[in-house]
């Protein structure tokens, strides 16, 4: 067989074995009880609370994991900050629980299920699909990418929802990429994706929120989620 | 027939039950949640030469039957117990003899620093804490050479206490998860071990002692990519009674061993991506024993595998594993007589190759069935078990094996 007979061939295996599951295309934020005082968490941090590898954040906070049991909002969610598929997710923490290392995650079967229990218990992380409106909780921005997870947002200025878009119930989430400077003010914002009048108001609160001093500049992305009461 | 009752009763009990069950996962106890999880699995094993596993296999035999049921609450936001009983037949293993599989009061102070103590299942590998719950993993047997199920007693768990904690690296260089323990094993009189010195006419009365080790992980920035080392020493001592080898008919006399050394070390990888899931470990177990005072032995075994999962369709998997198994003993003493020095691994009594391939069918979330084949050359009969007992075989090994293996599993 020739070269350029086998090249494809392969060309298409590697394809086929290395695809991912799913590409979701559905937008989650990441929600949480009034008792989280963090309101800024990295995607890594997220990562591990929802794999049970701790449960604490850098404050001391007490965090516990809420998830979906299924549904293209969970879909979203393995994609975004977790890896595999929901059977992975599953058999993890079936190890988790049959080996004597942790308990199985509470599993809802709605967003409004999620909404309401996170509201209602101390300590509770979920996710809920981008454009659910949620009352009583908060609303995490997440870092990711960040080259200096130990900064902490200390003056945060919510961005403005633009009141034309709130009344035709637009929202999603602003992906920036933000750059903080030694100091702890941002110093340039980028938008990186989604509506981008959303993004107009997510870059001008942005450039106002303060951050913990450090050594060096930090580049980080976040996520600004819109359509929420947070 | 009979042996194969008990366990087809219990697994037709528990689908009938399963939907029920199912749905009775937690209740509440002064005001804590409190969950109840489950799993009982039944295989079959047919070889076409050997009886494996202590089972009657070349006839084909369903002696292989095991259940777990655990029970686990928070008691506050650091402070986690639970316990779980497991009861296994395997062939001539087990019977039927339920134990405390594990029961844990876990407090984590902090990310970095937990402590756990009590009947605590041993982090040694990727799979020593989980090997008897297969609806994990698309195999039904993992690879002999380093997990063998005969031998489970071996490392499965220690009464003792674990410190561990994860590290997130600075520079985003992922994390690092320690274990680090000390405890006292204690094997069943029905597992392996005894059951193989029992083809000397040994009566083991108890087994175990005192072990220590650790385990360092390091889930590195490549997303699915986990390597890891660990280390378990033991100091290990086996009493009962014993006929006299040199006067066979002037009847029992004790029976004494104990380690003078005895350590594993095992090295591992694991590179899950999508669909694919790739697995390699290496182990090493070296044992010096000293035997009723009179002789010395010394074994050298190594294990290694590379095993490939892949899932077809959300509950179609396949797999392929290469098992690779080694032991090298010298006896020292007045034992010697009885034991030819074993070290050259190219014979089958002293090696064990075992190539698998393996589907998984998930009928749904909670049931598999799965369909295995192993092709085995060499029976690593050794001076320690792998699988293959002279007491099954009193006609003797042949070098190759071919195994079918079913396996059906339930859990909640």
């Amino acid at each position: 067989m020739k070269n350029h007979r086998v090249l494809p061939l392969v060309a298409v295996v590697v394809v086929v074995i290395f695809a991912p599951v799913c590409v979701i295309a559905a937008d989650v934020k990441v929600i949480a009880n009034g008792s989280v005082k963090e309101n800024m968490i990295s995607a890594n941090e997220v990562k591990s609370i929802f794999l049970e590898e701790y449960n604490l954040l850098r404050d001391g906070t007490h965090v516990e994991p809420v998830l979906e049991k299924d549904g293209p909002v969970h879909e979203a969610f393995l994609h975004e900050y977790l890896w595999g598929t929901d059977d992975d997710l599953q058999s993890y923490y079936r190890a988790l629980v049959f080996s004597g290392r942790g308990s199985m995650p509470k599993q809802l079967g709605s967003d409004a299920e999620v909404v309401a229990y996170v509201a209602r218990t101390k300590g509770a992380i979920g996710y809920v699909g981008a454009e659910t409106m949620v009352e009583d909780v908060k609303t995490l921005t997440i870092v990711r990418g960040g080259n200096d997870t130990q900064r902490r947002l200390i003056t945060r200025v919510e961005p403005e929802y633009p009141d034309t878009l709130k009344r035709l119930n637009i929202g999603g989430t602003v992906r920036l990429q933000i750059t903080i400077a030694p100091k702890g003010n941002v110093e340039a914002v980028e938008v990186l994706g989604g509506n981008p009048i959303l993004g107009e108001s997510a870059v001008a609160a942005v450039k106002q929120w303060v951050f913990t001093a450090s050594h060096a500049r930090t580049v980080a992305e976040l996520s600004v989620p819109f359509g929420s009461h947070p | 027939m009979h042996e194969r009752i008990p366990g087809l009763v219990l697994l037709c009990l528990c689908i009938q039950a399963g939907q029920i069950t199912l749905q009775a996962q937690e209740f509440k106890l002064l005001d804590r949640t409190v969950q109840v999880h489950g799993f009982v699995s039944q295989g079959f094993i047919y070889t076409n030469d050997n009886n494996w596993l202590t089972m009657n296999s070349s006839q084909g035999s369903a002696a292989y039957t095991d259940f777990g049921l655990n029970m686990s609450t928070r008691v506050t936001d650091k402070f986690w117990i639970g316990a779980q009983g497991y009861d296994r037949n395997l062939g001539q293993l087990g019977q039927y003899h339920p134990s405390l599989d594990w029961a844990v009061a876990d407090y984590r102070f902090k990310s970095w620093l937990g402590v756990r103590g009590g009947k605590v299942k041993t982090t040694l590998g990727l799979y020593t804490d989980t090997q008897d719950e297969d609806f994990l993993r698309t195999f039904a047997l993992l690879p002999q050479s380093v997990y063998p199920t005969d031998l489970r007693d071996a490392t499965i768990a220690h009464a003792g206490a674990d410190i561990y904690g994860d590290i997130s690296l600075r520079h985003r260089l992922g994390v690092l998860s320690y274990t680090a323990y000390a405890g006292h094993r204690s094997d069943s009189i029905y597992s392996g071990y005894p059951y193989y010195l029992s083809s000397f006419g040994a009566q083991i009365k108890s087994f175990g002692g005192m072990q220590y080790g650790g385990d360092l992980r390091w889930k590195s920035p490549l997303k699915g990519l986990l390597m890891g080392a660990s280390r378990l020493n033991e100091h290990i001592t086996g009493r009962g009674l014993v006929i006299n080898p040199f006067a066979p008919g002037a009847g029992l006399v004790p029976y004494y061993e104990s380690s003078k050394a005895d350590w594993t070390n095992q090295f591992y990888g694991e590179y899950a991506v999508g669909r694919l899931r790739i697995d390699a470990e290496y182990r090493r177990y070296w044992r010096n024993q000293e035997l009723n005072g009179t002789s010395e032995s010394f074994a050298d075994v190594r294990g290694w595998y590379v095993s490939g999962a892949y899932r077809i369709y959300k509950r179609i998997q396949i797999g392929s594993y290469y098992s690779h198994y080694t032991i090298t003993n010298i006896v020292a003493g007045a034992l010697s007589a009885f034991y030819p020095p074993a070290t050259d691994t190219n014979l089958p009594a002293d090696h064990d190759y075992d190539k698998v391939i393996t589907g998984r069918v998930d009928l749904n979330k909670f049931w598999n069935v799965k369909v295995e084949g192993h092709f085995m050359n060499g029976y690593g009969s050794g001076p320690y078990p792998n699988g293959f007992y002279t007491q099954v075989n009193p006609s003797g090994f042949a070098p190759n094996t071919n195994a079918l293996v079913l396996k059906t599993s339930l859990n909640f």
